[in-house]
């Protein structure tokens, strides 16, 4: 559009917006973190508001400049060494600077990388990649196949204190060599320089997605020291300047042989505060916003910043891990009850801006496996206590949910509490900082833990098996402590099984299976919601968090008059 | 004076040393594992294991702290198990953030805060007073972090005159200094007021007054040089504060100093990150009140270290 039109839409009649709800603060103070969050938010709703008038100040008109800048980081990446890659921040830039020998699109399909194409063995354990012809780093050098495998030995060496080797543990050999009890790994091998094949130790069908992680991703041969501080790889963006705390540049590889990406260079600016994300935004100095929960409605209900809204289903579960080992908990009807208990839709609307889909399971919607015909646990208070009659506890019980300091899950937190308390359910909260809680579920000692998950690959897999398979319990995601033999066989099966439908359906049993015996408070599948600004062409909200590496998006030329 | 500095300096070695050793024994016994930071959100219990070993985090208490002090002491703040970098360096990159907008929020309350005490104290009671007064009590109340949304609103998006957030050049500057110099300002004005009047009713001025001196040589020449060493004591304090980071006003306005490196250290449990940050803030704290007492010394030759 126009400055013209950016103009009228300045001078429109403030009056002429709707009004929008002022979300009412909190008053429960917080153990430790910043108390400025759950402050801010509903404080600038109400400043906007009065100050602004709705208008969006943001204008049509593109900027003067050619580089695309991100708003989403809200603290400094760990590193840009793939290998220290567990975090968001950190696998996103990750993502922008390397290749695996997979990747992922925007709509979160697997697709080849540095791989061309790769086949599998008919017993599904040796994986042969065949590697693209032609790829070099960002310092020139050709990519062989020792590199892959020096990567990966690389992020599985005691050495670089990584962490993250479970994506690779699937490979022959990898644990031992992990815990320095093997010299090499026997499942990796480079029969020429554009070949590799991967021996693992049992079949595993999501295994190609693993290697799409950023932690999978191929390094050079020489790796100074320094080299999280300086990353060069085969990637669409060179990297071009750190400042910590402050942003991030990078500027297009134009010989990346997935072409080009369409604009000069990038910026990812770390923002720690949501609300300030929001005014830089407004100021047209950010490109795309991930919107704050509190500011969905707002957002929604103008006809100027809803154009500019992009939403799509996140693989995000919001859940409350009920302890299955724990006391009263260990009763299924007691779980169910809880499931029973508690309005979530109402939550969801009034707690998170209706932005989410009710969870009846754990396999979110736009994966395969997910059955979209379940209904979840409806809200019935009735038969919530007559469960709870029937479990012996009718004259209530109690127990203590946790709960992170982080903005929504305190209020998500005292609002279940609420709901359990017209059944008769005590709830004593626990509010920590988000690695106390962890630390505490890990253990094994919480009841009722209020968290979310999101994924690292696109697969039911990702969701079925570290939440709640045995073999996870604990510090491996199943904080449930969730043991169930026919489940874990099911998943243990479909992690095997190479038929693509046949798995989906295995999924789908264990996901029926985990639904009926509640290890959880089923919540929601969260809905990422952004604004991007309209001089951008080519974004699309990615599915998974690495899908989006702005290979095709573009500052519309600035419209002069 | 030399002697005076080497004395202080030396005896603050032992508080340094207490500070590490709170700082130390706090973070062993806060919940929270640092290798749980390390590996993510999944992770194995044999590769926990490992790294716990690997950091020696399984050691006695008094061994790590001897194996960390040993560090300090050949001047090796370790490296940052989240981010594996030098703490030291981490610290000095951002300590230049940091110090520029203690020293533009000071610049602002030194300048702002004393006129404002000083015309104030000419008035007293008029409506001037009356209205610094009520301003005034409005900058002390105002939670910083709700004045730095309101410039942000006020200033960035709706008058576009300053960048919303973000360090760069001068105009980043301002309203961040603005929105942490704003509790001081409203203090100093009060502080240099109050003192202002005490010395303006004093005899001195009033034989000033008597041999015919101007007003502007009264209220400049003796009474503000005697009413200056309350407002040293404020500016002191507040700058010492300020210079060990702001943590409010950095993570509204995305500024990258110290305050966001020690939250962020915190919440992730990095011990070396926190032990060095602390180290590191104690020490500017301690320089900084050093520096105060020595400009006692220079607004009142009364007070001598000797």
């Amino acid at each position: 559009m126009s400055t013209d039109r950016a103009r009228q839409v300045l001078a429109a009649p403030k009056d002429a917006v709707p009004p929008v709800p002022i979300p009412r603060p909190s008053i429960v103070p917080s153990s430790s973190n910043l108390p400025v969050r759950r402050w801010l938010l509903p404080l600038v709703s109400a400043v906007l508001l009065l100050f602004i008038g709705g208008a969006c100040r943001g204008g049509d008109a593109s900027p003067e400049r050619h580089t695309l800048i991100d708003s989403r980081d809200t603290y400094d990446p760990r590193s840009l060494d793939p290998a220290l890659s567990t975090d968001v921040p950190t696998g996103r830039v990750v993502a922008y600077l390397f290749d695996g020998l997979t990747g992922f699109t925007p709509d979160a399909a697997l697709v080849p990388a540095l791989a061309e194409r790769w086949e599998i063995s008919s017993d599904g354990r040796v994986y042969t990649f065949h590697l693209r012809r032609g790829v070099t780093f960002h310092d020139g050098t050709p990519l062989l196949a020792r590199q892959v495998l020096k990567s990966f030995q690389r992020v599985l060496d005691p050495a670089v204190k990584g962490g993250r080797g479970w994506p690779l543990f699937p490979i022959r050999g990898a644990r031992e060599f992990a815990a320095g009890q093997a010299g090499t790994i026997s499942g990796l091998a480079a029969p020429d320089d554009s070949t590799v094949v991967i021996t693992l130790e049992e079949p595993l069908a999501v295994f190609p997605k693993l290697l799409a992680m950023p932690v999978a991703s191929v390094l050079p041969d020489s790796v100074p020291p320094d080299f999280g501080e300086h990353p060069v790889g085969t990637g669409p963006w060179r990297f071009v300047e750190w400042k910590h705390d402050d942003y991030l540049r990078f500027v297009r590889n134009d010989s990346y042989w997935g072409g080009a990406p369409a604009a000069e260079s990038l910026m990812a600016r770390i923002i720690p505060e949501p609300s300030t994300a929001v005014a830089e935004f407004e100021a047209g100095n950010v490109d795309i916003l991930q919107v704050p929960e509190g500011d969905t409605r707002r957002w929604e209900q103008t006809d100027e910043r809803s154009a500019r809204l992009q939403s799509a289903p996140a693989l995000r579960l919001y859940y409350v891990a009920i302890n299955t080992q724990r006391g009263p908990l260990a009763d299924v009807r007691v779980r169910r009850a809880i499931n029973h208990a508690v309005d979530v839709q109402t939550i969801l609307n009034r707690l998170v801006g209706g932005r989410g889909r009710l969870a009846a399971g754990v396999i979110p919607p736009a994966l395969a496996g997910a059955d979209t015909t379940r209904a979840p646990y409806a809200y019935d208070p009735e038969l919530a206590r007559q469960l709870l009659a029937q479990a012996g506890h009718a004259d209530g019980m109690t127990v203590q949910l946790w709960s992170s300091t982080s903005p929504p899950f305190p209020r998500i937190a005292e609002t279940i509490q609420g709901y359990l308390s017209e059944v008769g359910i005590r709830v004593e909260l626990v509010q920590r900082d988000a690695s106390s809680m962890r630390e505490a579920a890990r253990k094994g000692d919480t009841d009722l833990v209020l968290k979310d998950w999101f994924a690292d690959y696109p697969d039911a897999e990702n969701f079925l098996y570290p939440l709640l398979h045995s073999a996870s319990a604990g510090v491996g995601g199943n904080v449930s402590f969730y043991s169930s033999a026919p489940y874990d066989s099911l998943v243990t099966l479909s992690r095997h099984e190479s038929d693509e439908s046949l798995r989906d359906s295995l999924y789908a049993r264990a996901d029926s299976i985990a639904f009926h015996d509640a290890p959880m408070l089923f919540l929601w599948f969260y809905n990422d919601l952004y604004a991007i600004q309209p001089w951008i062409e080519g974004f699309k909200v990615p599915v998974i968090f690495t899908g989006q590496r702005w290979l095709d998006v573009s500052i519309s030329s600035p419209a002069r008059p | 004076m030399l002697a005076f500095i080497a004395r202080r300096l030396l005896l603050a070695i032992p508080t340094l040393f207490g500070v590490l050793v709170v700082v130390f024994l706090l973070i062993y016994v806060a919940p929270g594992d640092p290798v749980q930071e390390m590996v993510g959100e999944r992770a194995d219990a044999e590769t926990i294991a490992r790294l716990r070993a690997e950091l020696r985090l399984d050691d006695p208490l008094p061994v790590q702290f001897a194996h960390y002090l040993g560090g300090v002491v050949r001047g090796d703040l370790g490296r940052s198990y989240i981010t594996n970098r030098p703490i030291l360096g981490d610290l000095l990159e951002r300590f230049p953030a940091t110090l520029r907008l203690a020293g533009a929020a000071m610049l602002l309350a030194a300048t702002l805060g004393i006129s404002i005490g000083v015309v104030t104290s000419r008035f007293p009671g008029g409506w001037l007073d009356r209205l610094a007064l009520g301003a005034t009590y409005l900058g002390i109340s105002f939670p910083v972090y709700w004045v730095g949304l309101i410039l942000i609103l006020v200033f960035a998006v709706q008058l576009r005159w300053l960048p919303p957030s973000g360090a760069g050049g001068v105009t980043y500057i301002i309203l961040p200094a603005l929105a942490l110099g704003s509790r001081s300002i409203a203090f100093l004005a009060r502080v240099t007021r109050s003192a202002m009047l005490d010395v303006l009713g004093s005899d001195m001025v009033r034989t000033a007054r008597a041999k015919g001196l101007g007003e502007r040589g009264v209220v400049g020449r003796h009474a503000l040089s005697n009413a200056l060493i309350p407002i040293i004591t404020v500016l002191g304090l507040d700058f010492g504060y300020y210079l060990t980071g702001s943590i409010l006003t950095e993570t509204i306005f995305s500024w990258p100093g110290l305050g966001r490196y020690v939250v962020n250290a915190i919440t992730r449990r990095d011990l070396p990150a926190i032990q060095g940050a602390v180290l590191f803030l104690s020490v500017v704290f301690v320089l900084v009140n050093l520096l105060t007492d020595l400009l006692y010394a220079k607004a009142d030759p009364r007070v001598a270290y000797d």
